[in-house]
């Protein structure tokens, strides 16, 4: 249902229960965030998108990649205190991840040049800020390979009890949502190496150049209903047969 | 059924001298940089001096949208083009295997799909075809 809200004093036109988040970058407001993706359940994990929210006479500074929007609240997306916030939070994460470009450029904007804490940065994940992105876009998958070990300061990304891990197809999906690049792969040219595992390549039948991993293969003939042949050619091949069926029609 | 009065992208080999210009067109309508590897048209020598000039088909079975996993590939029902939602794309490269004609490209530097999307009803390709090789209409 579509209701109406107000951001910044101007009324906007957002869907009822979609993310606040969402509804507010849609109509051109800028808010900082680093774990959201609209094709993920939000977890409030990075803490940048906070705003104000007026609601039913009740005011708050909550993250709005997760607060589901109602009719009639009331948001402001930037003031003295949101920054204060969003500064304090940025040093904290730029601690964990002092590596991160697209952190550091975060951090200048809101005038954090370093942290006041002691960097802590994961001895295996360097810069990774825990926002779980790579364990939700997993799940999201269905392969659910990626999860949190560990409590408190402890806490870590990575295969269960650190094994290799059956789950894993080494699609790479973990390495594209990764907001500070933090994880490591490598392909070869007939395998991708990828948390600690080795994933042999499908090679192209005519060319021998990789195509996609094994497993994943495996995977999206199970589950995408696509028959095997889609996945045995590399890019180049297809192309140069499609030109080639396109000649034998036009001269 | 589609509508009759949807242009659409007509390809004409024949005509193709090669010159490579929808490349570019292509290249530069979609961002600054200017490097070729980012068009989405592609110019392919199929025989001396006879060339194929391939883009995405937007195909009515999609095999693109079938394997997304996100539903970041939809149909704009304007321009009958797939597009990509960028913002619903998780950079698995599914689509990018899945293509029949090898026209969905990976980026490696973004780890997003590169799709043509017809310029939004535009095609810069057909606009500056020199050659009358690419037509929209």
């Amino acid at each position: 249902m579509e209701v109406t809200i107000r951001i910044n004093d101007a009324e906007v036109k957002a869907q009822e229960g979609e993310s606040l988040l969402d509804a507010a970058r849609r109509a051109g407001f800028s808010i900082p965030s680093l774990c959201h993706h609209q094709a993920l359940e939000p977890i409030g994990a990075c803490r940048l998108c906070l705003v104000e929210v007026k609601a039913s006479g009740k005011e708050e500074l909550t993250t709005s990649c997760n607060f589901r929007v109602t009719a009639g609240i009331e948001v402001v997306t930037d003031s003295a205190q949101i920054r204060k916030q969003r500064a304090a939070n940025l040093e904290l994460l730029l601690a964990r991840a002092p590596g991160s470009t697209r952190l550091r450029q975060l951090a200048a904007e809101y005038g954090v040049a370093a942290p006041r804490f002691q960097p802590r940065v994961d001895s295996q994940l360097p810069n990774c800020i825990l926002c779980e992105l790579c364990v939700r876009v997993c799940a999201e998958l269905g392969h659910n390979a990626l999860n949190t070990i560990g409590r408190g300061e402890h806490k870590r990304i990575g295969l269960p009890f650190n094994q290799p891990s059956d789950s894993c197809v080494g699609c790479g999906s973990c390495v594209s949502v990764c907001p500070t690049d933090c994880i490591f792969i490598k392909d070869t040219p007939t395998t991708r190496s990828i948390w600690g595992q080795s994933f042999p390549f499908v090679l192209c039948k005519n060319c021998g150049a990789p195509v996609i991993t094994g497993v994943h293969r495996d995977f999206a003939i199970k589950e995408k209903g696509l028959p095997e042949d889609y996945y045995d050619t590399c890019e180049s091949c297809k192309q140069a047969a499609t030109s080639k069926r396109f000649a034998a029609v036009a001269w | 059924m589609l509508a009759e009065t949807v242009k659409t992208l007509v390809v004409k080999p024949t005509k193709c001298v090669g010159c490579r210009t929808c490349e570019v067109a292509c290249t530069f309508a979609h961002s600054s940089a200017g490097w070729l590897g980012h068009s989405r048209i592609k110019v392919h020598a199929v025989a001396p001096e006879r060339f194929v000039q391939i883009t995405c088909m937007q195909c009515i079975k999609a095999a693109c949208i079938k394997v997304c996993p996100t539903e970041a590939l939809v149909r704009n029902p304007g321009t009958r083009a797939v597009e990509l939602i960028e913002e619903r794309c998780i950079g698995c490269g599914l689509c990018e295997v899945a293509c029949p004609f090898g026209h969905m490209f990976f980026s490696a530097e973004t780890r997003r799909p590169i799709k043509c999307d017809l310029c939004g009803g535009q095609p810069a390709c057909a606009m500056f075809c020199p050659h009358g090789a690419l037509e929209w209409r």
